[in-house]
């Protein structure tokens, strides 16, 4: 394996629920390399997507330790956590989560505006044409289809060029045709970019187009192959 | 068949609680609460002045003439009409007080009176004594008491010994209620009361000077007032006759139109209030977008759904109004001890239906007309929303009947507050500025939102991701921009004007006094006192002019021989008696714009030169003939000139002034202005009334000074009265804040995730609502400027002088509330983890 981009060790995360603090991820071991596609799967409620969200510094681990690109994002406060993933991380996520007050451009111009880029607006905009929106560039996302979010969504998290893209479910809204769309988009950023891909899934098809599947049982990892065989 | 399902949908929906209402409810409840508590108020002093008529009047019924005493006739037949009378006698004085070399001099309304008074009532003194007792003379001199202010203005001790003209008065002690000094009215010096018999040496009610008597009269039970008052009119002439029906009819008065008012501006609270009604239906309609859509998909119509939310907001509006009426019901009897403290009239505090009735009216009707727009496009969900975003509620125009029935209930409502306030000019003119405030600060707010949205994409604001994205939440859209602007826009408009109005009436006397005011108006100077009096004053150097006139007073009963009022309605001039002079020539600053001035030497029938302004207004013209009783005389006089009188200059102006053998022989004193240095005017007060202690110095600078200690009053009750919009407007602030918390916390979420710091966003969230309260402000500073502009021009009749310190403190009070209310519900959204905030919304 290359050197590792991320890196688990005896991770947990607990949250408080109504019926009392549950135990999410039961002490999680692992070590993601550069360049890497990795998807995480399991049944649901296993804790796939507090995974990826304790990976992209979104949640914090009760204990143990997650260092990315040499940084423990255990030991970093919120806006420590912010400005490390301006940088380095891109999130998409299965309901797309842009700004409803925000045009598809603004959207996607916000992490490179915060990321200091001076010209974070013909970048946004080449991003959008790149995902084939240069046309919807200045419509809310209200105005738009759900395979359209998801795009601004994916140039959004590719604009600022990140290591590591985490998705989380990210066609789980789509039907099947736009669906397949947007994860040929995904991984063509991917391959174009050379970043570190985690995708959570349900979808097997998915799975088996990453080069290392690791799979989720409550809170536990159940396996970990890096054989192109999957669910 | 639909009212009965939509009932039962309603009720299932109502059992999720009143969470989402609680803006709705204190809002509603707050508007209605404030004007019913003014109702009740109102009502509670009109109760006061009616069940205390008697006591106010100080007797059944009263007569009042002006310049005389009742001669023997009179008298006998006032005694023969009552069970018991009173006679006083009022006038003003300057009481004096020595001690050692140094005097202290004030201005002083004196009241004589006999040992029956009061006839109703009772006077209270600090020491507690018997009036008897307190009026009586102790070693030949007599006592008196005196309102605390003038015993401290004087500096004196009770014991002591002060002067009103040449008679010395003892102070027994301070006179803390007088029974019926609400029905004196206005007086410009504190009282001072004595025996009458006690002020016959004192030189101060001598035959022309100015002094009224009172006959207050106690009669037998069922007495017909209206004929005993016929009868008087025919027995005493000049009397003016009030009774106990209404025993301060300029206090009733007064009460009702700014009790009225004071519900206009509670009314401008209601609408503000709306708003923040109008916004919660709004949320929670938007929220139910997917139940309509569902309940459409189920085969519920429009109209059953429509019902359905009609049912709930009905169900809370009445909640709402009930809790708003409690309040303003039980507000008024809570704090009655310090209303009562307060008032210079006794308040019968108690529940009053009507206030409750009005004030729930308008409670059901605000709330009607700002619901139906939101509750009308339940409409317009369609039962695809389900399945993709094919237009919520709150989207898009009604359809015109609602439209129409909105603003038939609009009209409803302004056509209502003009018959209960009885103010319909102010009503209607209160409630097309308030339409107009509306309507410019819905166009504001999108403007400002248009605005915020251009330069959102601006390439100069590019990486300022702080501004950027301020502006872009303002101008995006399902922003807030509408409802706060709307809300706290309309809340700063009626504080504008109400401060507009209230710097206004307190500079109005400071400002509209003409740069040369006189500093005395000396009173009571008799004929054989002029000369030296004038040359006296003449011959010191600090005084620049000295202008006198002879003066008598006297009231216009009749003009052509028919009653006056009969021709000029109730003109202020025919209120009361009047000033009237006579000069033998026109005075140097005279101008006379219609017929002339008799001839020097002129002696035949009487003839009068008339105020141009008041005659036009009165409908009197030259050859009319004015009677004018004075002092129980009629005197019948031809108007054969009209000449201007401006009464803005302080000096002497009468409307009347007539021939000098038309009014000669009759008793009569002078009056005169003093112009002096401000220095001197101390010396001057201490010489002329060392010199002639029967001659009254009114000190301009003081009368003005009690004038606008009155107007300041005035302007405390409608700030006051405002107070209640202002907290209406702070809770909608809120409650849109609030409303917000969840699409910030989304918001914060997402930007986190991006990168953004917390500063970088809170950052945005106090710059979008500093923008809002901007705009919010700038909007009022115009609308209320205009409003108090408005309102000093056409109802107060003076000049508007717009005042840009409380403007520019209604902005920025504007900007900080929108900032606090906006930040303390930043702490929630900022604190809150990205990764659950997500989560929750996947």
């Amino acid at each position: 394996m290359t050197e590792a981009i991320l890196s688990l060790k005896d991770a947990t995360l607990s949250l408080d629920g109504n019926a009392g603090r549950v135990a999410i991820l039961k002490g999680i071991t692992l070590d993601i390399g550069r360049g890497e596609t990795v998807g995480l799967v399991g049944p649901s409620g296993s804790g796939k997507s507090s995974l990826l969200m304790l990976m992209g510094g979104l949640e914090r681990a009760s204990s143990g330790s997650v260092v990315a690109l040499g940084h423990d994002l255990t030991s970093l406060g919120e806006d420590a956590l912010a400005r490390f993933r301006r940088g380095h991380m891109g999130v998409v996520f299965q309901s797309f989560h842009l700004i409803p007050t925000m045009t598809a451009l603004e959207n996607v111009a916000t992490p490179l505006e915060l990321a200091g880029v001076h010209d974070a607006f013909e970048r946004a905009r080449a991003e959008l044409e790149a995902v084939g929106l240069g046309n919807r560039v200045d419509h809310y996302p209200a105005q738009m289809s759900g395979g359209e979010q998801q795009r601004v969504a994916l140039a959004r998290a590719a604009a600022p060029r990140p290591d590591i893209l985490l998705a989380d479910e990210p066609t789980g809204n789509l039907d099947g045709i736009t669906g397949q769309a947007i994860m040929d988009l995904l991984f063509g950023l991917r391959d174009r970019y050379g970043a570190t891909l985690v995708l959570v899934t349900h979808a097997p098809e998915l799975a088996e187009r990453c080069d290392r599947v690791i799979r989720l049982q409550d809170g536990t990892l159940s396996s970990d192959e890096h054989a192109k065989a999957a669910e | 068949m639909s009212l009965a399902i939509a009932g039962r949908i309603a009720r299932r929906e109502l059992r999720g609680g009143l969470k989402g209402f609680r803006v709705f409810l204190a809002c509603l409840a707050l508007g209605v609460g404030a004007i019913a508590a003014i109702g009740s108020v109102r009502e509670s002093i009109r109760g006061g002045l009616d069940r205390e008529g008697a006591v106010i009047l100080g007797g059944d019924a009263a007569l009042q003439l002006t310049y005389r005493f009742a001669d023997t006739d009179e008298r006998a037949w006032i005694n023969a009409s009552a069970e018991a009378v009173s006679e006083m006698v009022d006038f003003r004085s300057l009481a004096v007080f020595r001690s050692g070399e140094v005097a202290e001099r004030g201005l002083t309304q004196v009241k004589g009176v006999d040992s029956a008074y009061p006839l109703y009532g009772a006077v209270t003194l600090d020491p507690v004594m018997p009036l008897e007792a307190a009026l009586g003379i102790t070693n030949a001199v007599p006592g008196a008491v005196m309102d605390p202010v003038l015993i401290a203005r004087l500096g004196m001790k009770v014991g002591e010994t002060f002067r009103l003209g040449e008679q010395d008065f003892r102070l027994t002690a301070a006179l803390i209620r007088e029974p019926d000094s609400a029905a004196s009215g206005f007086a410009l010096g504190p009282r001072t009361l004595v025996r009458t018999a006690a002020l016959e040496n004192s030189g101060l009610i001598q035959p022309g000077t100015l002094f009224e008597t009172e006959y207050k009269l106690r009669l037998t039970e069922g007495v017909d007032l209206d004929a005993l008052r016929l009868e008087a009119k025919g027995k005493i002439t000049g009397a003016r006759w009030r009774d106990k029906r209404n025993g301060a009819p300029g206090i009733a008065e007064f009460v009702d139109r700014l009790g009225s008012f004071l519900v206009l501006v509670g009314l401008a609270g209601l609408a503000v209030g709306g708003v923040g009604v109008s916004s919660a239906v709004r949320a929670y309609l938007s929220e139910k977008t997917e139940v309509i859509a569902t309940l459409k998909t189920l085969g519920a119509e429009s109209r059953t759904i429509f019902l359905s939310y009609f049912i709930q907001i009905g169900v809370l509006t009445v909640l709402g109004v009930t809790l708003g009426l409690i309040l303003g019901a039980i507000v008024p009897i809570f704090f009655a001890p310090l209303i009562e403290a307060r008032l210079p009239v006794p308040a019968a505090v108690t529940l009053y239906p009507m206030p409750l009735v009005e004030a729930g009216i308008y409670g059901v009707l605000a709330a009607l007309i700002f619901t139906i727009w939101p509750l009308a496009q339940t409409e317009d969900v369609r039962a695809a929303t389900l399945f993709r975003d094919a237009g919520g509620a709150g989207q898009g125009w009604p359809r015109w009947r609602w439209i129409g029935l909105t603003l038939f209930l609009f009209v409803l409502l302004v056509a209502l507050a003009a018959q209960f306030s009885g103010l319909g000019g102010l009503t209607v003119w209160s409630a097309f500025g308030l339409a107009v405030s509306f309507i410019v600060l819905v166009g504001a707010a999108w403007a400002v939102r248009l605005i915020a949205r251009r330069l959102a994409s601006a390439r100069a604001l590019r990486g300022r991701s702080a501004v950027r994205l301020a502006l872009g939440s303002v101008g995006g859209p399902g922003g807030e921009a509408v409802s706060v602007v709307l809300s706290l826009g309309l809340g700063l408009t009626v504080l504008a004007a109400v401060g507009q109005i209230d710097a206004n009436l307190r500079g109005a006397i400071a400002r509209d006094l003409p740069e040369i005011a006189p500093s005395f108006f000396m009173v009571d100077i008799q004929p054989g006192q002029l000369d030296a009096f004038t040359d006296g004053l003449e011959a010191n150097p600090a005084v620049s002019k000295v202008q006198s006139a002879p003066m008598l007073r006297g009231i216009i009963t009749k003009i052509n021989d028919r009653p006056a009022s009969e021709v000029a309605g109730d003109h202020w001039v025919l209120q009361g008696d009047r000033g009237v002079t006579y000069s033998a020539e026109a005075p140097e600053d005279a101008v006379v714009t219609h017929g002339a001035w008799w001839p020097s030497d002129y002696t035949g029938p009487p003839q009068v030169s008339f105020a141009t302004e008041e005659a036009l207004e009165m409908g009197i013209s030259l050859g009319d003939d004015i009677t004018v009783n004075i002092l129980g005389r009629d005197i019948t006089a031809e108007v054969t000139g009209l000449r201007e009188v401006d009464f803005s200059t302080a000096g002497i102006g009468f409307i009347m002034s007539m021939n000098p053998s038309a009014l000669q022989g009759a008793p009569h004193s002078h009056i005169a202005t003093v112009y002096a240095e401000t220095e001197a005017e101390g010396a001057i007060l201490r010489d002329v009334s060392n010199t002639y202690p029967n001659i009254t110095a009114i000190r301009v600078k003081d009368a003005i000074e009690r004038v606008s200690e009155v107007l300041a009053g005035i302007a405390a009750a409608i700030t006051y009265g405002a107070l209640a919009t202002l907290v209406t407007g702070g809770i909608v602030l809120i409650g849109a804040a609030a409303a917000g918390v969840r699409a910030r916390t989304y918001e914060a979420a997402i930007l986190k995730t991006v990168g953004a710091s917390r500063r970088t966003i809170l950052t945005s969230f106090a710059l979008r609502s500093a923008l809002l309260g901007v705009a919010a402000g700038s909007v009022a500073i115009v609308a209320g400027g205009l409003a108090g502009w408005a309102v000093m021009t056409f109802v107060m009749d003076t000049d508007f002088i717009f005042e840009p310190v409380s403007a520019l403190l209604i902005v920025i009070g504007g900007v900080i509330a929108t900032l606090v209310a906006g930040l303390a519900f930043a702490w929630g959204p900022l604190a809150a983890r990205p990764a659950q905030v997500l989560r929750a919304r996947e």
